[in-house]
C-alpha cells in the first residue's frame, strides 16, 4: 500500500491538468501536482506536497584540490573503475564534471548561517548584466542613505561597493539558473588608503534541481531563482530585497523550514555518518506550556545511524528493484523520527509530537524553523539545497 | 590602599546595581556620617566609584574591609552565580553538637592547614545559613580575591551550596568541610542553578510539601466560563484528575525556579516495530536537556494539560523528589518511583 501511495504522488501531473493556452495565463506549481488530492489517497488536506522520495545524500565533490581540469577527469575516471571492480553497478556516484566552484564562494556559502526567503520568478534578468546590476544597487543603496534611511551598519560614512557573481558548478540540471552571488562591500571608516574592504553583507539567490515541469512552463523572459539566502545587517537585505522587487517585478516572502523538512535534514544528515562524522545529531523541540519548555535531544552519531539503518534496512528488504535503493522514501524518515521520539516517551512519557520541532543541527549543517540554515560541509550543499529550493518553490503563491 | 584593593572596589561597585548601592554601603557601615553625606547617589556610577575610592584611600581601608562588601553584596543576590549542591554523607556520632563557633574555628584551622595562603571570612545569615568567602593562594603567591569561593552552609543540615570552585581546589574544601562537620564523606549531589534559593528550596524541602497521599481534587466550579457545556462536563472530570495527579507529582503553589535538567541516558532500545534495534546489544546513547524559565512549572503544566501520562512515576517527577537536576539513566539503575529520599530532620 506504501508503494501504491508514493507512485503516485510520482505520476506525471499532466494527465489530469486541463491547460489552457491564453498567453497570460501560466501554470502554478500547485496545477502541476493536483493529481494526488483529486485521486483522494493522500492523507492531509494540501494539494501541494513536498516530494515524498528524494535521492540518498551522495557526496558531490563540487571542488577539486587541483587547478588542472585534466586531473578532475581523471580522478572521476579511477572512481568509476573501482566501482566496477567491486561489481557496483548501481552505486550512483555524482561527480560535476562541469566548472568547479570557485574555492572563495564555497568558503563564504559554508561558514555563514543563512536567513532564508522565497523569491517570485524574475522579469527580465540576465546573468550577463551583473555589472549593470552592481552599479544600479550601489546606486539604489546610496539614494537610499541620502533619503534618511537609518543605517547602523559600519562603514557608513564612504560609499557601499556592490558585487553581484555567477557562483557557477552548483546548478544540477540543464533548467536551472546559475546561482547568483550578491556581496556589499564598504570601507571603514578610519581606513587606511590600501586597506580591502569588508564584506558587509552578503545573499544568494539560487535554484538547485528545480521542478522541471514548472520551469519549462514559465514563459519567456522568467528566470526563477526562488530560494533567496542572506547574512548581515537586516537593513541592506532589506534594500535588496526593494531594489530587486522594483527592478525585476518580482516578490520576497520569508521561507520557514517546516517539521517535514527538519526531519528530511536529520534523517539525510544521519545518512551520511560514515562518510562524515556527525558528532551528534541535536533535535531541538519547544513544548506549548507555560512557561515554554524547551528540551534538546542529542543523540549519539553511532547510534543514531543505527537506527537509521535498521529502518532502512527493514524497506529494503521489501523492495525488489535495485533502482529503488539509492532514494529515500518519507515513510523511512518519519519512522526514523518516531523511533527516536518513542525512545524519549519511554522514559519521560512525554510524547513531543505535542510540541514543536525547532532546529536540527549536526556537524554537517544546522537548520532552524525560522528559516535559517548553515551549511558546514560543503560535500553535501547540493542535496541541502534541493531540498530548500523544493521548499521554496512550493512556499511560493504563484 | 594598594592597587589590589583598588581593583576590587572597582570590581565589586560595576556588579552592584544603581538602585542597591546606597543601601549596601549602609549595611557595610564603613563610612562616617559626613562621607555618606558627601556621596551623591544621583551620579553616574562610574563618579560614584571614584568618590569612594577616594574615601577609602582616606579611611585607610585594606582588602579585609573591601571584601566585607563584597560579601555583603553576594549575600543580598546570590543568584549570579551558578551554584553547586554537595551533600555530606555518614555522619558521625557526635555531628548534632556542632555549633556556630566550634564549626568556624575548625573549618578555618583545618583548611589553613590544608593551604597556607588562603583568606576565609565566615558570617552567619539571619536564615541560620553560614556564608564563607574563602579566596585561594598558593605557597608562593597571595591570595586572588578576585576569584573568591562562596559557600553556604546550613548547620544541622547535610547540604553545603558552593561556587566558583576549581576542580584543584575542591578536594581541599570538602576535607576541611568533611572533618569540621563532622561528617566521613562529602559527595556531589547532582543539583546545579542558578538561583540559590531554588535549588535550596528544593534540596531541603522549604516549598510547599508534596505529600505523595492523595492531593484534594480541586472542586468543579471553580470554572465560570464555560463555553460549552456539554464539552466542558466531558472535560471537567478528567481536567480535575490530571491537575490532581500533577500537583501529587510536583506539588502545589511557588515551586522552586529551577532552569535546567539534564538526563544522560544509557539505556538499550526498545521498541516492539523494529526489530533490528531492540535486539541490539550496546545501549543507545543520548543526552536530554530540559529548559524553561521556571522548569518544575513547566514541567507541572505538561502534567496536567495531558502532554506528559503517568507523572508520578515517569523520570521527571524525580527532581523534585530526589531533590537533583543531574541524572544518569542506565539499565541497570532502579526506576524513579522505587527510591525515595529519607526527609531529612
Amino acid at each position: 500500500m506504501e508503494r501504491l501511495q508514493s507512485s503516485v504522488v510520482r505520476t506525471p501531473p499532466n494527465s489530469t491538468v486541463v491547460q489552457r493556452r491564453s498567453k497570460s495565463y501560466r501554470q502554478s506549481y500547485r496545477s502541476c501536482l493536483g493529481a494526488p488530492s483529486r485521486l483522494g489517497l493522500t492523507p492531509g488536506l494540501t494539494a501541494r506536497r513536498l516530494n515524498s522520495s528524494r535521492r540518498a545524500l551522495k557526496s558531490h565533490v563540487i571542488t577539486v584540490s587541483h587547478t588542472n581540469p585534466s586531473l578532475t577527469i581523471f580522478y572521476v575516471l579511477l572512481n568509476l573503475q573501482r566501482e566496477t571492480l567491486n561489481g557496483h553497478v548501481f552505486y550512483p556516484v555524482l561527480f560535476l564534471l562541469k566548472e568547479k566552484v570557485n574555492p572563495e564562494h564555497l568558503a563564504l556559502l559554508v561558514k555563514t548561517e543563512w536567513r532564508l526567503s522565497y523569491v517570485t520568478p524574475l522579469h527580465q534578468f540576465r546573468h550577463t548584466q551583473l555589472k549593470r546590476y552592481s552599479r544600479q544597487l550601489s546606486a539604489f543603496i546610496a539614494a537610499e542613505k541620502q533619503q534618511g534611511v537609518a543605517m547602523e551598519v559600519e562603514g557608513s560614512q564612504s560609499g557601499f561597493r556592490v558585487s553581484f557573481s555567477v557562483v557557477q558548478g552548483l546548478a544540477a540540471t540543464d533548467d536551472d539558473a546559475e546561482t547568483v552571488l550578491i556581496q556589499i562591500y564598504s570601507t571603514p571608516v578610519f581606513a587606511r588608503q590600501d586597506e580591502p574592504q569588508k564584506s558587509v553583507w552578503s545573499g544568494w539567490l539560487t535554484c538547485i534541481n528545480g521542478n522541471p515541469e514548472y520551469l519549462e512552463s514559465l514563459p519567456k523572459g522568467f528566470t526563477c531563482l526562488p530560494l533567496f539566502g542572506g547574512s548581515g545587517a537586516e537593513v541592506l537585505t532589506s534594500l535588496v530585497k526593494s531594489w530587486f522587487q522594483r527592478t525585476f517585478d518580482c516578490c520576497f516572502g520569508p521561507l520557514e523550514i517546516n517539521h517535514t523538512s527538519l526531519q528530511w535534514l536529520a534523517a539525510l544528515w544521519t545518512n551520511c555518518h560514515t562518510e562524515s562524522n556527525l558528532q551528534h545529531l541535536k533535535m531541538i523541540w519547544t513544548l506549548p506550556v507555560v512557561p515554554p519548555l524547551q528540551v534538546t535531544y542529542t543523540v549519539n552519531p553511532q547510534d543514531a545511524w543505527e537506527l537509521w539503518m535498521s529502518v532502512r534496512k527493514d524497506r529494503l528488504e521489501r523492495t525488489e528493484e535495485e533502482a529503488e535503493a539509492g532514494s529515500i522514501d518519507i515513510e523511512e524518515v518519519v519512522r526514523f523520527v518516531q523511533g527516536l521520539k518513542s525512545h524519549f516517551y519511554r522514559h519521560f512519557r512525554l510524547d513531543l509530537s505535542a510540541g514543536n520541532l525547532n532546529q536540527v543541527s549536526t556537524t554537517l549543517g544546522s537548520a532552524k524553523s525560522s528559516g535559517k540554515i548553515k551549511i558546514s560541509n560543503s560535500r553535501y550543499m547540493i542535496t541541502t539545497l534541493t531540498l530548500l529550493t523544493e521548499c521554496a518553490l512550493l512556499k511560493m503563491p504563484i | 590602599m594598594d592597587d589590589s584593593a583598588r581593583r576590587l572596589l572597582q570590581r565589586i561597585m560595576r556588579r552592584i546595581p544603581a538602585q542597591m548601592l546606597k543601601p549596601t554601603l549602609d549595611k557595610w557601615g564603613r563610612l562616617t556620617a559626613a562621607q555618606r553625606q558627601s556621596m551623591d547617589f544621583t551620579e553616574s556610577k562610574w563618579a560614584l566609584t571614584e568618590k569612594l575610592l577616594a574615601i577609602c584611600e582616606e579611611n585607610e581601608m585594606t582588602v579585609k574591609h573591601i571584601t566585607e562588601l563584597e560579601m555583603i553584596h553576594v549575600i543580598e543576590n546570590p543568584d549570579h552565580c551558578m551554584w553547586y549542591a554537595l551533600q555530606l554523607m555518614d555522619p558521625e556520632e557526635d555531628v548534632h553538637s556542632v555549633e556556630l563557633t566550634q564549626f568556624k574555628e575548625q573549618f578555618k584551622s583545618h583548611l589553613r592547614e590544608l593551604i597556607r595562603h588562603v583568606s576565609i571570612k565566615i558570617k552567619k545569615h539571619t536564615d541560620e545559613a553560614v556564608w564563607i568567602r574563602i579566596a585561594w593562594g598558593d605557597s608562593f603567591s597571595r591570595p586572588n580575591h578576585l576569584k573568591p569561593t562562596y559557600v553556604v552552609h546550613h548547620l544541622q543540615t547535610p547540604y553545603v551550596f558552593v561556587t566558583s570552585l576549581t576542580s584543584k581546589l575542591k578536594p581541599l574544601l570538602s576535607q576541611a568541610l568533611v572533618l569540621s562537620t563532622r561528617y566521613q564523606a562529602i559527595k556531589d549531589a547532582s543539583l546545579s542553578g542558578r538561583k540559590l534559593t531554588a535549588i535550596r528550596d528544593l534540596l531541603m524541602r522549604q516549598y510547599q510539601q508534596v505529600f505523595p497521599t492523595k492531593y484534594p481534587s480541586p472542586l468543579a466550579e471553580n470554572d465560570q466560563n464555560a463555553s460549552n457545556i456539554l464539552i466542558n462536563k466531558e472535560q471537567a472530570e478528567l481536567a480535575a484528575s490530571r491537575h490532581q495527579k500533577a500537583c501529587e507529582a510536583f506539588g502545589d503553589g511557588m515551586l522552586p525556579q529551577l532552569q535546567s535538567a539534564v538526563y544522560k541516558l544509557e539505556t538499550k532500545f526498545r521498541d516492539h516495530t523494529n526489530k533490528t534495534m531492540t535486539e541490539r546489544e550496546e545501549a543507545f546513547r543520548c543526552v536530554v536537556k530540559f529548559a524553561s524559565t521556571n522548569l518544575l512549572e513547566s514541567l507541572r503544566h505538561c502534567a496536567s494539560s495531558g502532554i506528559a501520562s503517568t507523572p508520578g512515576t515517569s523520570l521527571l517527577s524525580s527532581i523534585p523528589l530526589k531533590g537533583r537536576n543531574y541524572f544518569v539513566i542506565t539499565d541497570n539503575s532502579p526506576g524513579p518511583s522505587s527510591q525515595t529520599r529519607q526527609p531529612s530532620n
